[in-house]
C-alpha cells in the first residue's frame, strides 16, 4: 500500500478552493480508499496512505485532485486532455523485443520546474516503478531534459560489454556490465537483465546515450534540473498497458500543472502508436446492472450523474474509461465507482434472510473434548507458533523446511509439538514445579515428494519425580474418555531413555509414543529436572 | 489485655506453637530451642513466626560471623598440629630428623614449617655435634609441650563453630595466624535468631497450660470410635496465606478462538479448513489475485524448500482459472491479461490467508447455496516479527452465497458484526480493495473502550473468481475480521507476541473469563 506527500497548499491549489484538512480527510475515506497517515501544520505536509493497489493515478496530489473535483461536482466527467502532435520520434529496434519489448514517450513544455514540482515527479516516478511496475520489471520510467537531446531517439538493446556512458552519481565512463555489477542502482535492479545477453539502450540521434533502462540514466542527458522547462518522458517495459498507463497518467498530471504535452511517435517494426494513447475504452452500463450488484434503484440520469462524478463520461449505456485508468476489467469495476460516488454512508444496509444451520468441523467437538479431559488432569495449555526453528524438529520424520526463511527461529514447519513443550521447560526453570503442560495443535511431516498435516496433542510433566508411571496414569484416563483400547509396547524414539520408551498402539496401529525424556535431550535444552511425556496423532486415534 | 481474648488465643494455637511456647520462658537462642522442643529447625521457625505475628513473641535475627574448622583444622584436633607431633617426637631424647618424619608422621614441608615454628618460639635448638641433621628440645620446649601448643589448646579445647565475638584477644592472633595455613579455618557469616517471650505471650502461656488438650485434625479413628465428641477443635487462623497449586487451565488466546466458534456456529456459519502448507493456486491464483501480485513475492510468503510443487491440484479446474486470468473467462471481463503459469500455481507455500479455505470451499462439491462458512485458521506471512507482527498468526473469515445478495446486504453483515464483536452501533462503513472482490468495503466500528477500530474487510467475490469455482455466477460476500485486537484488548495484552506466550507464570495466572 503506498503512501505519498506533498504540501496541502498544493493540492488545494490543483483542487482550486480551499478545503479543511478533516473534510479533506473525511473524502478521502468515503471515495478515495486512502487515508491521512500524518498533517505537519508547521510544514503543511500531508501523508496519505493509498489502500488501492490497482489505482496508482491516485498516488499523487493531482490525482487525488481530480478524483475530489468530480466528487465535489467542480469537474463533471472526464477531464480533457489536450496533446499538441508533434515530430518527435522513437524508432525502436527489434533488439528490444525478448529483454524489453515496450516504450512510451511524450515530451512536456511550458512551465518552470521548481524543486516542490521535481520531487513530486520523482516521487509519483518511485512509488509507480516500485509497486505498479513491479520493482522496475513491469515499467521503469526515465525523463530527460529536453534541450539536451536531439530526436529521434533511438531504443535497441546491445552488447553490454561495448555500450558506455557515464552514469547518473558517477563521474566516469562504464560499460553496462560495470554498471551492473558498481553502481548502487545496477546492484539493487541487475536481478530484472538476469539471463539477457543484450541490454536496452536508449540513444539520442547523435549516439548519446539517455540511459539503460531499467537501470539508471545518463549523467549528462538524463537528469532534470530545477529551472528547465521542457522535458521528455519515457516509460520502458514488458507490458505495452502497462507503459502507456503511466505514459496517460504523467502527462494528465504533468497538463493538471499547467504544461503542454506533445506526443511522440513510437516506430515498432511494422506499425506506428503515438502516445500517449487517449482513446477511452467504453463498458456497457445498465440500471439494473447498477441495481443487481448494489442494490441500489437508479433511473438513467441518476446512474449517469453518478458516473461523472466519479469521472466517467456516459453516452447511450456506455462508460468511457478515463485514459488515466487501467483497473477497469470487468463492469463490477464501474459498478462500484457508482456505488462509492454514490456514498457507502448513504446506502441503506439489509439483512440476509436465507437460513442456514451453523456447525464447527468435524474434528472440532472431539479434540474439545480431550482438552478439556487434559485439562481437568491437571495440565496447563500451551498455545505455540507453527513455525518453528529447523533445528529443534525431531528426528527421523521429514521435515517441511522453509526456503526463505526470514530467521531460524521461524524456519520450519513444527513435525512434532513435543519440542515446544521442553521450549516451554526450558524458559521456566525457576517458576514452581511440578509443571503438567500440554498442547494440542497441527503438525506435519514430507514423506518423499508429499507432504501430511494433522492433529497432535503432546503433554508433558516436570517434577523431580516424574516419570513413564505417572505418564501411563494419564494415557490410561485419557484414552479410556476417547473410549480406545490400548497397549503399549517397547519402542525406540530420539527423545526418550532407552527401554522407558514405548508406542501407544491402538487397533494394532501406532498412535503414538510414550516414555521418560532422556537426560541427552533435557540437558540439551538446558532444563534441570526430570520429566516424561508423551505425544498422540489425534487423526489417527480419532480417525479424523 | 481481657482475660478472654487470651483464652481465644489460647485455644487456637496451633500444635507447633502451643510445642514451641513453653520453651521460650528459658530459653532465647533458636538452636538451643530446636534442641529442646526435639523438632525440626523449619517448624520451630515457622511457630515463632507465627508467635510473632500474634504478638506472642519476638524474634530477632542477628548476622554473626562464625568460624569452623576446615578439613585440616579437623585432622589437628584428630592428629595434632604438625608441630605439636614434631616437639613430642623429640620429647625423651634428641632425634635425627628422619626418625622425627618417620615417627611424627610428617610430610618435607611439614618438617620445614615445623621447626620454623618451634625454633621461633626456642622451643627446640639443633644438635650441633651430631654427623646427621639432629633435633633437641628445650627447657622451655619442654614447658609448652607440657601445657600444650597455644594453637592446639585453641584448636582442641574450643567447640567449633564458635563466634568471632565470642573470641578473646589473644584466640583471635592465633586464628589470625592460623587462617595462614591451609584449610585449618573457614570463615563464614551466617544468621543467628533468638527468640524473647512477650508479656502477652506469658498470659496466653498460662491460659494454654489450663486449657483441655485441642484437636488438629478430625481423623478416620476418631469417627470409628467416637472419641470426636469429647474433642476440642483447634480454631484456625483463616486469613493465613494457603500455599499456591497449579490447576489444569486452558490457554485463554485459544479459548478465546473456541468461543469466536461457537458464536459464528450459533449466528448459522459452517466452519470450513483447509491445509497450512498450500498452493499457490488455492491461496491466489482461485483468488483470482494475479500472479504478479506483490503478495506473491518472496518477500511477503514463506515458500516451501521440499517439495515445491503441489502434485494434486485439479487440472480442470487450473485451466478454468488460467482462462478468468488471462482473458476473464466470458463473464465480461477482460481478465489480468498476462501469460498464466502453471508451473507458478502449483507452487506450494505457507498458507498466507485463509480465503484459501473459501477457494477450496466454493469449488468443492458439498458447496451449499445458500450457505454461510467460515474458517479460524493458522496463516503465515513474511513480516519483521515485533509488537504488532507474528509470522504465524489467525485469521477469521468467510463467505455468504445467496441469489440476490448485493452490496446493501453486506453492509448489513458488517454491521452484524459489529453488534456481535465489539457491542455498538457506531458504524463507518468505507470503499476498500482486495483484488479478489469487487465491490469492497471496509468496517470501523466504535468499540466502547478502544475507540474507532478497523474491524472487519468484506467485499463480493468477481464473477473472475466465482464463475470458474462454482460453473456459474453467483453473488459472494467475503468477509474477515481483524480479531487479534480485540483478543487483546480481551486479554489485556499490548503486545501481539504474547498471545502464544511460552511463560508460564503468564499464563498460569492469565484469566480465562
Amino acid at each position: 500500500m503506498p503512501t505519498i506527500s506533498f504540501l496541502f497548499k498544493d493540492f488545494q491549489q490543483l483542487l482550486g478552493k480551499r478545503m479543511p484538512v478533516e473534510e479533506f480527510e473525511n473524502i478521502l475515506l468515503l471515495y478515495a480508499k486512502a487515508e491521512v497517515e500524518s498533517y505537519d501544520k508547521r510544514t503543511d505536509e500531508i501523508a496519505v496512505k493509498l489502500d488501492d493497489t490497482n489505482l496508482p493515478y491516485l498516488w499523487c496530489p493531482e490525482g487525488l485532485a481530480r478524483l475530489f473535483k468530480g466528487i465535489l461536482g467542480q469537474q463533471k466527467g472526464m477531464p480533457k486532455l489536450k496533446v499538441s502532435n508533434s515530430r518527435y520520434k522513437i524508432l525502436v529496434e527489434d533488439s528490444v523485443r525478448n529483454v524489453r519489448p515496450y516504450i512510451t514517450a511524450f515530451v512536456a513544455k511550458g512551465k518552470r520546474i521548481d524543486d516542490y514540482t521535481l520531487k513530486q515527479l520523482v516521487q509519483m516516478q518511485e512509488k509507480f516503478c516500485e509497486s505498479y511496475g513491479r520493482r522496475r520489471q513491469k515499467v521503469s520510467i526515465g525523463m530527460y531534459a529536453y534541450k539536451k537531446i536531439t530526436f529521434p531517439v533511438h531504443y535497441k538493446a546491445v552488447d553490454p560489454a561495448s555500450a558506455r556512458f557515464v552514469p547518473l552519481d558517477f563521474n566516469k565512463e562504464m560499460n553496462l556490465n560495470q554498471i551492473l555489477q558498481q553502481h548502487p542502482k545496477g546492484q539493487q535492479y541487475s536481478w530484472i537483465l538476469k539471463g539477457f545477453s543484450a541490454y536496452p539502450l536508449l540513444l539520442d540521434d547523435k549516439g548519446e546515450a539517455l540511459s539503460f533502462p531499467p537501470i539508471i540514466n545518463s549523467s549528462s542527458t538524463g537528469r532534470l534540473e530545477i529551472g528547465d522547462n521542457e522535458l521528455l518522458f519515457e516509460a520502458t517495459g514488458t507490458d505495452e498497458e502497462s507503459v502507456n498507463l503511466a505514459a496517460s497518467i504523467f502527462a494528465q498530471n504533468l497538463a493538471d500543472r499547467g504544461f503542454e504535452i506533445f506526443s511522440a511517435t513510437i516506430a515498432y517494426k511494422g506499425r506506428n502508436v503515438i502516445t500517449p494513447l487517449l482513446k477511452p475504452e467504453k463498458v456497457k452500463i445498465t440500471p439494473e446492472m447498477v441495481e443487481q450488484g448494489t442494490g441500489l434503484k437508479l433511473n438513467n440520469p441518476q446512474l449517469k450523474q453518478l458516473l461523472e462524478r466519479a469521472g466517467y463520461d456516459f453516452v447511450g449505456s456506455y462508460a468511457s474509461v478515463p485514459h488515466y485508468r487501467a483497473d477497469i476489467m470487468h463492469p463490477v469495476d464501474v459498478i462500484e465507482d457508482v456505488a462509492i460516488a454514490y456514498g457507502y454512508d448513504k446506502i441503506a444496509d439489509e439483512p440476509l434472510s436465507s437460513y442456514t444451520i451453523g456447525m464447527p468441523v468435524d474434528s472440532a467437538p472431539a479434540i474439545n473434548l480431550l482438552r478439556k479431559t487434559i485439562i481437568g488432569m491437571g495440565f496447563q495449555e500451551i498455545f505455540s507458533h507453527i513455525l518453528t526453528d529447523k533445528n529443534s524438529l525431531i528426528t527421523g520424520v521429514g521435515a517441511v523446511e522453509l526456503e526463505n526463511f526470514m530467521s531460524e527461529t521461524y524456519s520450519a514447519v513444527r513435525n512434532s509439538v513435543l519440542p515446544q513443550l521442553l521450549d516451554v521447560l526450558a524458559k521456566n526453570k525457576h517458576v514452581d514445579y511440578p509443571q503438567k503442560i500440554f498442547e494440542e495443535g497441527i503438525v506435519a511431516a514430507r514423506e518423499g515428494s508429499r507432504i501430511s498435516e494433522w492433529h497432535s496433542v503432546a503433554f508433558i510433566t516436570a517434577h523431580s519425580k516424574a516419570d513413564f508411571t505417572e505418564m501411563k496414569q494419564y494415557v490410561t484416563a485419557l484414552l479410556a474418555a476417547a473410549a480406545a483400547k490400548f497397549e503399549i509396547l517397547p519402542a525406540e524414539h530420539p527423545a526418550f531413555i532407552k527401554g522407558r520408551a514405548g508406542s501407544i498402539v491402538v487397533n494394532k496401529r501406532s498412535v503414538g509414543i510414550i516414555g521418560e525424556i532422556s537426560p541427552s535431550v533435557l540437558s540439551k535444552w538446558g532444563i534441570e529436572t526430570p520429566a516424561a511425556a508423551l505425544e498422540i496423532n489425534l487423526n489417527l486415534l480419532l480417525s479424523l | 489485655m481481657i482475660a478472654g481474648k487470651t483464652a481465644e488465643m489460647a485455644a487456637s494455637l496451633h500444635r507447633l506453637e502451643r510445642a514451641v511456647l513453653p520453651h521460650l520462658s528459658k530459653l532465647s537462642s533458636v538452636k538451643d530451642i530446636v534442641a529442646a522442643a526435639r523438632m525440626q529447625e523449619v517448624e520451630v521457625l515457622r511457630a515463632l513466626q507465627w508467635l510473632q505475628n500474634k504478638g506472642l513473641a519476638k524474634l530477632t535475627e542477628k548476622i554473626e560471623e562464625i568460624i569452623r574448622l576446615g578439613e585440616n583444622g579437623k585432622n589437628y584436633v584428630k592428629l595434632l598440629l604438625p608441630e605439636a607431633r614434631f616437639l613430642n617426637s623429640i620429647a625423651n631424647k634428641p632425634q635425627t630428623l628422619a626418625v622425627i618424619k618417620k615417627a611424627a608422621n610428617l610430610s618435607d614441608e611439614e618438617i620445614g614449617a615445623s621447626i620454623g615454628a618451634l625454633m621461633r618460639v626456642k622451643a627446640i635448638e639443633p644438635v650441633a655435634a651430631a654427623a646427621e641433621k639432629t633435633f633437641k628440645i628445650t627447657e622451655s620446649g619442654r614447658q609448652i609441650a607440657k601445657a600444650g601448643l597455644r594453637a592446639q589448646r585453641f584448636l582442641s579445647g574450643r567447640n567449633f563453630p564458635v563466634g568471632i565475638n565470642d573470641l578473646s584477644d589473644e584466640e583471635k592472633n592465633i586464628v589470625a595466624e592460623l587462617k595462614k595455613r591451609k584449610d585449618v579455618i573457614e570463615e563464614e557469616v551466617v544468621k543467628k535468631r533468638t527468640a524473647a517471650i512477650t508479656e502477652l505471650g506469658k498470659e496466653v502461656l498460662k491460659k494454654a497450660s489450663t486449657a483441655t488438650e485441642t484437636v488438629d485434625r478430625l481423623t478416620p479413628e476418631m469417627l470409628v470410635t467416637g472419641k470426636w465428641k469429647s474433642a476440642e477443635f483447634r480454631s484456625y487462623n483463616l486469613t493465613a496465606a494457603a500455599p499456591r497449586v497449579f490447576f489444569g487451565k486452558p490457554q485463554p488466546y485459544r479459548e478465546f478462538l473456541e468461543e469466536i466458534r461457537e458464536k459464528f456456529v450459533s449466528m448459522g456459519f459452517e466452519e470450513m479448513t483447509g491445509p497450512i502448507v498450500e498452493s499457490e493456486f488455492w491461496n491466489m491464483d482461485a483468488l483470482f489475485m494475479p500472479q504478479f501480485h506483490s503478495a506473491r513475492d518472496i518477500h511477503d510468503a514463506y515458500y516451501i524448500k521440499e517439495p515445491k510443487y503441489a502434485t494434486d491440484l485439479p487440472r480442470q479446474l487450473v485451466k478454468k482459472v488460467k482462462t478468468a486470468h488471462e482473458n476473464g473467462f466470458g463473464t465480461g471481463s477482460k481478465g489480468w491479461r498476462y501469460e498464466f503459469s502453471e508451473e507458478k500455481t502449483s507452487r506450494l507455500l505457507m498458507r498466507s490467508q485463509t480465503t484459501a479455505c473459501s477457494s477450496r470451499k466454493l469449488a468443492s462439491e458439498d458447496l451449499k447455496i445458500p450457505g454461510k462458512y467460515f474458517a479460524i485458521g493458522r496463516c503465515f506471512r513474511y513480516d519483521v516479527i515485533d509488537v504488532k507482527h507474528l509470522a504465524d498468526f489467525n485469521q477469521v473469515e468467510g463467505i455468504v452465497l445467496e441469489e440476490g445478495v448485493n452490496l446493501r446486504h453486506m453492509i448489513g453483515l458488517l454491521k452484524l458484526f459489529a453488534r456481535e464483536f465489539c457491542n455498538t452501533d457506531k458504524v463507518k462503513v468505507v470503499p476498500s480493495y482486495f483484488p479478489f472482490t469487487e465491490p469492497s468495503a471496509a468496517l470501523y466500528a466504535k468499540h466502547p473502550e478502544l475507540g474507532w477500530m478497523e474491524l472487519a474487510g468484506a467485499g463480493i467475490f468477481r464473477p473472475e473468481m466465482v464463475k470458474p469455482l462454482i460453473g456459474k455466477q453467483v453473488p459472494v460476500i467475503a468477509w474477515g475480521i481483524g480479531i487479534d485486537r480485540i483478543a487483546m484488548f480481551k486479554l489485556g495484552l499490548n503486545d501481539i507476541r504474547e498471545l502464544f506466550s511460552h511463560d508460564l507464570n503468564f499464563l498460569r495466572s492469565s484469566k480465562v473469563v
